[in-house]
């Protein structure tokens, strides 16, 4: 089955994700490249605060920011140059986070990323993102 | 992004068909601050975002919603610019066609409604993405596979609607749609085929209706707003053979594509095959300056040397058998006589089994993943690409001929060559990924330059597109110029007649109503 892996990766111009150790400064174990299910939406209204934050996180954002997603291959690469293990390339193993900040970046996108509209995550479901993945200044 | 009004809309009539719209979906499900706006721009725009501008967004919940808001919209002369998922990135994403449109965003209509294990397929509504499916089948555990594109970020029916392709036995994802329910631009609903016979059984299963069949028409259309459609699904595989080959060189291509296509045509190969050139493969093991540091292409020398420090062939090839064991094994052998005429290298085989892992990033496998995105970072800078796609018979003589050209026009724009080729059936999509810094204003200038080139190339010698980004739409809807733009009058006609005040998608695929013709790209309208 391994082989399937890469030479599906291969063939789809995602080999190497960013996170395997080819790059120079990469280090670390690879990332897992199996596909993570999400998380289901919490109950309850979308207008309202206070829903699950985490949960919040892995469904809206989970697309790209689980293991072996874009973002989080992209982000990998980006904190393994800076020095920090790969594992930092996960938004939910980040300490460094204000909750602004996420805002911040969903709402006003960064580099590759997209802005986020209200439609893909709402406000009160932002502010729950951001109280969970905000670690910093807590 | 600062507010451009609707057309021949003043602020008072805007702000009051908002407050129209808001009695309809509430409050927060109209949006139209400056950062909403911003939202619903084209992330990958080659230019300034503010030439496709939303004047605002609204996301209503049911198809009773959308009714409504249609009506509205009739009444208040507002144009609308339905988005399923609005991830249609590369193509202009969310934004709309004319400045000033309202963004119709379905996002928040994401049920899955039915999904039938057995005779395999889902009714699903426009918001559902390939994420949101292949989570729902999972759950369910029902022994289906989804056919997913490149980025499966977006919607399953978006994606479908707008001809999307996936590369399973189910790739050319409008054919899987069967029954739609789509909103006409005046307001009315209709659902089509075996649908439109109330409580019909077999609404999503037989592919025509009595007398005509309206599917296709809904497809890359603005026509109607469709609000909920049946999808086919794979049956679960017993098993999947991987055949994978490198090939060495760029002229290969053509007896590649003539050994595939009797294969494909025949069945022998069910699944849409997918042929990246080596850039595919390079592009995501690190920016472009880790390979070449000058600005302008890579030159041929410094890409055989390339091709060599990483082992690669020009192009690669992974062909795909899903089925039964002794049936893939038996396909497996067709294949590799037919290869071995041509290439002593042998095929790296690999099985797969049902309770086997299947890796993220593998749309063969059915699995939805948005890394093939991360060739957004490949040049650096806010990475975007373009997508040059034209349609190409299935063999060497027409693949050659558009290969020769395209990589020549695009060499003296001075721009990366990276094209793949997707078997569909009897034709290739031969897409040309063309990626740039939106934020260098000479590589944008250059690209808008190259892909005009590349479009009146392509139709001069017999090739069209087959979806394009907002910028060319009126240029592609153009090329298509039998008998005096034939197919343009009848669309006109017809769009004239469904939608008399125009407020349905304005120049979608180059299709003018009557109430904005004078908005379309003179230059590139015939």
């Amino acid at each position: 089955m391994k082989r399937i892996a890469l030479l599906a990766l291969v063939a789809l111009a995602a080999c190497k994700p960013a996170a395997t150790p080819a790059g120079p400064g990469a280090g670390g174990p690879p990332p897992d490249l199996l596909y993570q299910m999400r998380a289901e939406a919490p109950a309850g209204d979308r207008l309202t605060a206070g829903r699950d934050g985490a949960a919040l996180f892995s469904n809206r954002c989970g697309f790209c920011h689980l293991r072996g997603g874009m973002g989080t291959n992209l982000l990998t690469k980006q904190r393994v140059a800076v020095g920090e293990p790969p594992e930092k390339g996960l938004l939910a193993n980040r300490t460094d986070l204000t909750a602004d900040y996420v805002k911040s970046v969903a709402r006003m996108g960064k580099g590759a990323m997209p802005r986020q509209t209200k439609v893909d995550v709402t406000d009160a479901e932002l502010d729950s993102v951001a109280h969970y993945l905000g670690k910093a200044g807590k | 992004m600062k507010l451009t009004l609707p057309q021949r809309l003043s602020p008072t009539q805007f702000a009051a068909a908002l407050k129209a719209f808001e009695a309809v979906v509430g409050k927060d499900w109209v949006m139209a601050s400056d950062a909403d706006r911003d939202a619903y721009s084209d992330i990958y725009a080659p230019g300034s975002e503010e030439e496709w501008p939303a004047s605002a967004a609204v996301a209503p919940a049911s198809a009773d919603e959308v009714q409504a808001i249609v009506r509205l919209a009739n009444e208040y002369k507002t144009p609308l610019w339905p988005v399923s998922r609005g991830k249609n990135l590369g193509y202009g994403a969310n934004a709309p066609r004319m400045p000033g449109s309202i963004v119709l965003d379905l996002g928040r209509m994401n049920k899955v409604l039915e999904l039938d294990p057995v005779l395999g397929y889902c009714v699903i509504e426009p918001g559902v993405g390939f994420f949101d499916l292949y989570d729902h089948i999972k759950r369910e555990k029902a022994p289906l596979w989804m056919s997913v594109p490149g980025n499966a970020w977006g919607s399953v029916l978006g994606n479908a609607l707008d001809h999307g392709i996936g590369y399973t036995p189910y790739g050319l994802h409008a054919r899987n749609i069967c029954g739609m329910e789509v909103v006409l631009p005046d307001g009315d609903m209709i659902r089509t085929n075996m649908g439109a016979m109330a409580n019909n059984k077999a609404a999503h299963l037989f592919p025509f209706g009595f007398g005509p069949s309206w599917d296709q028409m809904f497809t890359q259309s603005n026509m109607g707003i469709v609000t909920k459609a049946g999808m086919w699904l794979m049956p679960a595989p017993a098993s999947v053979l991987g055949l994978s080959l490198s090939i060495p060189k760029a002229e290969d291509i053509g007896w590649v594509i003539d050994t595939l296509a009797p294969l494909k045509i025949s069945g022998v190969i069910d699944q849409s095959i997918f042929v990246p050139s080596w850039l595919g493969k390079v592009v995501l093991m690190g920016q472009r300056k880790d390979f070449w540091d000058k600005p302008g292409a890579i030159p041929e020398s410094r890409v055989d040397e390339i091709l060599k420090e990483h082992k690669l062939g020009y192009w690669h090839m992974g062909i795909r058998l899903y089925g039964d064991e002794s049936v893939n094994k038996a396909k497996a052998e067709i294949i590799k006589k037919a290869f071995a005429a041509h290439i002593s290298t042998p095929f790296e085989e690999e099985w797969w089994h049902p309770g086997d892992p299947i890796v993220s990033v593998d749309p063969t496998m059915g699995v939805p993943s948005a890394v093939a995105l991360q060739m957004g970072d490949w040049v650096g800078g806010r990475g975007a690409h373009m997508g040059f796609s034209p349609v190409v018979p299935a063999s060497s003589a027409h693949v050659m001929d558009q290969l020769k050209r395209s990589r020549k026009i695009i060499a003296d724009h001075d721009v990366d060559f990276y094209a793949s080729f997707t078997m569909g059936g009897r034709f290739c999509n031969n897409i040309n990924m063309l990626m740039y810094d939106r934020d260098n204003p000479e590589q944008v200038a250059n690209m808008r330059k190259l892909f005009d080139a590349l479009v009146r190339d392509a139709a001069a010698n017999g090739y069209g597109e087959y979806r394009t980004h907002l910028g060319w739409m009126d240029q592609v809807a153009n090329t298509f110029d039998f008998n005096n733009h034939a197919q343009r009058r009848l669309n006109e006609r017809v769009k004239d007649a469904l939608d008399p005040n125009g407020i349905l998608a304005p120049g979608k695929q180059g299709v003018w109503p009557a109430a904005y013709r004078d908005q379309a790209n003179k230059e590139q309208r015939a």
